[in-house]
């Protein structure tokens, strides 16, 4: 396969993430998480601290710039440049850009499905699964409760769909904003993993 | 390893000049237009009241009415910054990333919802006009001029509401210079139009309003029509964009509520200020502090230019770990504040009388206010460098303690000062007053001992190193 990109979004527990490893391993092309995006931001100069704080904070409030009382619009400079979370997405959408025009590869969130929206041939794959199942994956992964595992759940998609939905003013996890949109629960990881290849291959052949 | 980030271009020409050009040049190119464009407002504020002092017969009843209002407007004013600063932050961000369409959909809400919140905080003025303005210092001879300028300020709010948020985000789309250009527009037509309704038509306070409210009214049409050439990549699209969305308005108003409260928070402790004058002094001493605040306002607003100026410097040069150049520009915001904050500080201490005559005639009045103006400047020369220093914790995103330094001159050492000093001094009036230098004077040392701090640690990292424990051991 020539320059194959794939874009994957993933409910919390739905086991995206290792399913995009295995997608990029059965494919031999490089898979990109969080921590690679921002190392990747990193070699531009940019200090990696500032990646990782600026993903923790996602509630609407703190992206809000709750604590940027100087961007007020009296008479001054927006602060755009200034390097707050909006600069940071900026940066990040810089970064997979970059790498989407290097070559193939498997990009996990950070909204790189949106980012990368206008460039031909991206496919985009959201994976979401029964909420009885992400419980069992993330109750067995991280050692919770039933409890507590739905509650992280529930707190990590949160901060997923604010987040992207802040960014792209689209729908996280909305069907229609997805090339593909799969339910792991079906095939589990390795499945689904040569489920979105077959996908991507006919997509390929499809194409003029 | 600066050169490692040269390959890289993603980030955009800009930002790497941010990284390699001297900091004296950037300094230049960034703070200028900041400056300019925070004088004007600045002077805006001084012109009207400049005309107001002087309106015949009033004696200091109509600067004192405009004093009361302050609070009121400037309410007015965290509104429209509330949308404001919400849309144009998403516009920012849809804009960086060419979706136009999500962006003139913002952009037309934008509209909407500043009407509508315009329209609220009109009615609510107008219906409760009277007690406000007393619960916020006005005295039975001042009420009259008071609600004669606020009345026309409200009805015009709107105008004023929409006038601010395009304006912003005209220089959010990239059009820095068009929106000084406005701005540079109503402050000399404000002028011009003040001095006609004032002297040859002998309007009054209401002239003053009035023109201020036409002035917009004439930007405003300017910018509308700006959005409206469909050519234009923001614009107002066609259909039925206006046509208010939830999670728009629920997020724009999300990112606008931090400097709306706290611009809140600046209202509430003017009117504090203003009714301990009153209470312990009189409407002269609240036209006084009119006057008063106008003038250091001016000087306030120009560091704050130079803040502005420093923010993408610091910002952009802290995330490239390049500290040295983090701590030059610092250093060199931190002297030109100096110097700014120290020439306010002369011309208060020196020149006090020349200074209020020019917002003033009656003699009574001005030796109140430029005895105020003394005292108020006691130790403002070390204010440039408290402010400056404040917004190096915000560049450096320590935003909480960049928080606390911002709150502790103007809220936190301030408040206490203002209820307890008037009360234990044989001359509560001067409590009042002296309430000003002391609370500068402490938080400027409390932020000096932030500023040993983080300068020490600053100064221990080599450029390129991980700012890891810059960030824990300070945060």
């Amino acid at each position: 396969m020539a320059h194959t990109i794939i874009t994957i979004g993933r409910q919390f527990g739905s086991g995206g993430g290792r399913i995009a490893v295995a997608v990029g391993k059965k494919l031999g092309i490089p898979v990109y998480d969080n921590e690679l995006i921002s190392r990747a931001a990193e070699q531009s100069g940019f200090s990696k601290e500032l990646f990782t704080r600026s993903d923790e904070r996602r509630s609407l409030f703190t992206l809000s710039g709750f604590f940027a009382p100087w961007r007020m619009g009296q008479g001054g400079g927006s602060g755009e440049n200034f390097i707050g979370d909006d600069a940071m997405f900026k940066i990040q959408s810089d970064v997979i850009r970059d790498i989407a025009a290097k070559g193939s590869a498997v990009l996990i969130g950070r909204c790189s499905d949106y980012i990368l929206r206008d460039v031909p041939g991206v496919l985009s794959v959201f994976i979401s699964a029964p909420m009885e199942y992400r419980i069992r994956q993330i109750s067995e992964r991280e050692g919770l409760s039933a409890e507590q595992a739905a509650a992280l759940i529930h707190r990590k998609d949160k901060t997923r769909s604010t987040y992207y939905n802040y960014y792209t003013l689209g729908s996280w996890g909305e069907a229609a904003g997805y090339d593909l949109c799969i339910d792991s629960s079906i095939l589990g990881v390795e499945g689904t993993a040569d489920a979105i290849i077959a996908f991507a291959r006919a997509a390929q052949e499809a194409r003029p | 390893m600066p050169d490692s980030r040269k390959g890289f271009s993603a980030s955009g020409g800009a930002p790497t000049a941010l990284g390699t050009q001297s900091i004296p040049s950037l300094l230049r190119q960034f703070a200028v237009p900041a400056i300019i464009a925070m004088t004007a407002s600045s002077l805006y504020n001084m012109v009207d009241s400049a005309f107001l002092g002087h309106i015949p017969g009033s004696g200091g009843l109509a600067i004192a009415g405009l004093t009361i209002c302050f609070p009121l407007m400037n309410i007015s004013a965290a509104l429209g910054t509330l949308v404001g600063v919400g849309a144009s932050t998403m516009i920012s961000v849809l804009l960086g990333q060419k979706n136009y369409a999500s962006a003139n959909k913002v952009l037309a809400n934008e509209i909407t919802l500043n009407t509508v919140v315009g329209v609220l905080f009109t009615l609510v003025t107008l219906l409760l006009m009277d007690p406000i303005l007393r619960l916020f210092g006005a005295s039975d001879a001042v009420l009259p001029y008071a609600r004669d300028y606020m009345v026309i300020i409200a009805l015009g709010n709107v105008i004023t509401h929409l006038y601010f948020g395009l304006n912003s985000v005209i220089r959010t789309e990239g059009n820095p210079t068009l929106a000084m250009k406005l701005t540079i527009f109503t402050v000399s037509s404000n002028a011009l139009l003040d001095y006609v309704f004032i002297f040859p038509l002998g309007m009054g306070i209401r002239g003053a309003a009035l023109a201020t409210i036409l002035c917009q009214a004439m930007a405003l049409c300017y910018s509308l029509k700006h959005f409206s050439n469909q050519e234009r990549l923001l614009h107002f699209p066609k259909g039925r964009v206006f046509q208010l969305e939830w999670r728009i308005a629920r997020d724009s108003l999300a990112v606008g509520m931090g400097p709306f409260l706290m611009n809140l928070a600046s209202c509430v402790v003017v009117v504090l200020i203003n009714n301990q004058l009153r209470i312990y002094g009189s409407d002269q001493a609240i036209a006084a502090y009119g006057i008063v605040n106008r003038v250091m306002f001016l000087f306030v607003m120009m560091v704050m230019g130079f803040n502005q100026g420093m923010q993408p410097i610091a910002g952009y040069n802290y995330g490239a770990r390049l500290y040295s150049r983090v701590k030059s520009v610092y250093m060199r915001t931190a002297r030109w504040a100096t110097i700014i904050t120290t020439a306010g500080f002369l011309i208060a201490v020196l020149i006090p009388e020349t200074v209020v005559s020019i917002f003033t005639s009656n003699p009574e009045l001005k030796a109140s206010a430029a005895h105020g103006l003394t005292i108020i400047a006691l130790v403002f020369p070390i204010v440039g460098f408290q402010m400056v220093t404040t917004n190096l914790f915000q560049c450096l995103g320590m935003v909480r303690k960049s928080i606390f330094l911002s709150l502790s001159r103007q809220l936190l050492f301030l408040l206490p000062c203002l209820y307890f000093l008037p009360a234990v001094l044989p001359n509560p009036l001067e409590g009042v007053w002296y309430s000003f230098p002391i609370s500068d004077l402490v938080a400027a040392v409390v932020t000096g001992l932030f500023a040993i701090g983080l300068l020490r640690k600053l100064s221990a990292l080599k450029d390129g190193e991980s700012p890891a424990t810059l960030g824990s051991s300070i945060q």
